[in-house]
């Protein structure tokens, strides 16, 4: 994680350091456990069941794609408040797929006195397919003006 | 039920919002979601470092509440199409942190259903909007998802 960051220290075009990802089996149990299991076989789960659904394999839930996503922007510094997030999930990521999470910075604003930086992020594979697209606004103080 | 651009579905259901359940937010619901996804900020997993924060303690991470907007808890809409769905897009807007303690009650409401005909053929997209609120009535989070309806490839 990046020291702490303020609103008048990022420019447009400026890259959030990458993440690296790759998820098992193991976390999507794991994920899938905190709202209760599943109580047979799925597509997050099962390769069978993932193929007999026209998938190539078993595949990591959205929901755990946006985590990921997020945590790009939340750890890129302490100082960072994610406020929104959109993203598309353009191709569906399998399981154990070393996954690269990048996002550059677009436009920053102050908004009804909130300053906010808007980035692009993007979650590709390491061969440079783009699984997950999209955008996010996150919030970053400002310095004390100087007396 | 009504047909629309080919898309038969229960289209009174659209607007209209339905409680799909009330969600007692712990601590180790947040340090679970914290193992499984990797997640490392003290915020949301270290709780001696959390308490030292502007926060004063653990809370969620910004895409927390995916967990409880899985589509079964959703309404059914009667859609007559397809036998494949997908996630397709997802926007989430944090408005105030989710804490242990917190129980946080949901409402969803059908916003839109429409077709797409792609490469693959035709796709029936479903948005849904859900709300989350805490227990002082004030929201939290607000997601907006779009799933995606599709025939099995054969």
């Amino acid at each position: 994680m990046n020291d702490e960051l303020y609103y008048e220290d990022i420019e447009i075009g400026d890259e959030i350091d990458t993440v690296e990802r790759s998820v098992s089996l193991e976390q999507v149990r794991a994920f899938l456990a905190i709202r209760g299991g599943l109580s047979g076989p799925s597509r997050f789960t099962d390769d069978a069941f993932a193929r007999s659904e026209g998938l190539p394999g078993a595949i990591v839930p959205g929901a755990m794609n946006s985590a990921m996503m997020a945590q790009l922007l939340t750890g890129w510094s302490p100082t960072v408040t994610l406020k929104k997030m959109e993203v598309v999930f353009r191709r569906v990521v399998p399981h154990n797929s070393p996954l690269e999470i990048k996002g550059v910075v677009t436009s920053k604003d102050v908004v009804d006195d909130e300053p906010q930086i808007n980035c692009d992020v993007f979650l590709e594979s390491e061969e440079g397919a783009v699984h997950v697209i999209g955008h996010a606004t996150v919030v970053l103080p400002m310095h004390a003006p100087a007396d | 039920m009504s047909t629309e651009d080919d898309i038969t579905y229960d289209r009174s259901m659209l607007g209209v919002e339905h409680h799909i359940g009330s969600f007692p937010i712990s601590r180790e619901m947040i340090l679970e979601f914290a193992v499984s996804t990797a997640e490392t900020h003290p915020l949301y997993s270290d709780e001696e470092q959390a308490k030292a924060s502007e926060y004063g303690g653990l809370i969620a991470p910004p895409t927390f509440c995916n967990i409880f907007v899985d589509g079964l808890r959703r309404p059914d809409i009667k859609l007559e199409f397809g036998d494949v769905g997908l996630f397709a897009s997802q926007a989430i807007e944090n408005v105030s942190p989710i804490r242990p303690g917190d129980t946080l009650e949901a409402r969803t409401r059908l916003q839109d259903v429409y077709s797409k005909t792609g490469r693959s053929g035709k796709m029936v997209f479903v948005v849904w909007e859900t709300s989350f609120t805490n227990q002082q009535g004030e929201t939290v989070v607000l997601v907006r998802d779009s799933f995606i309806r599709r025939n099995r490839p054969e």
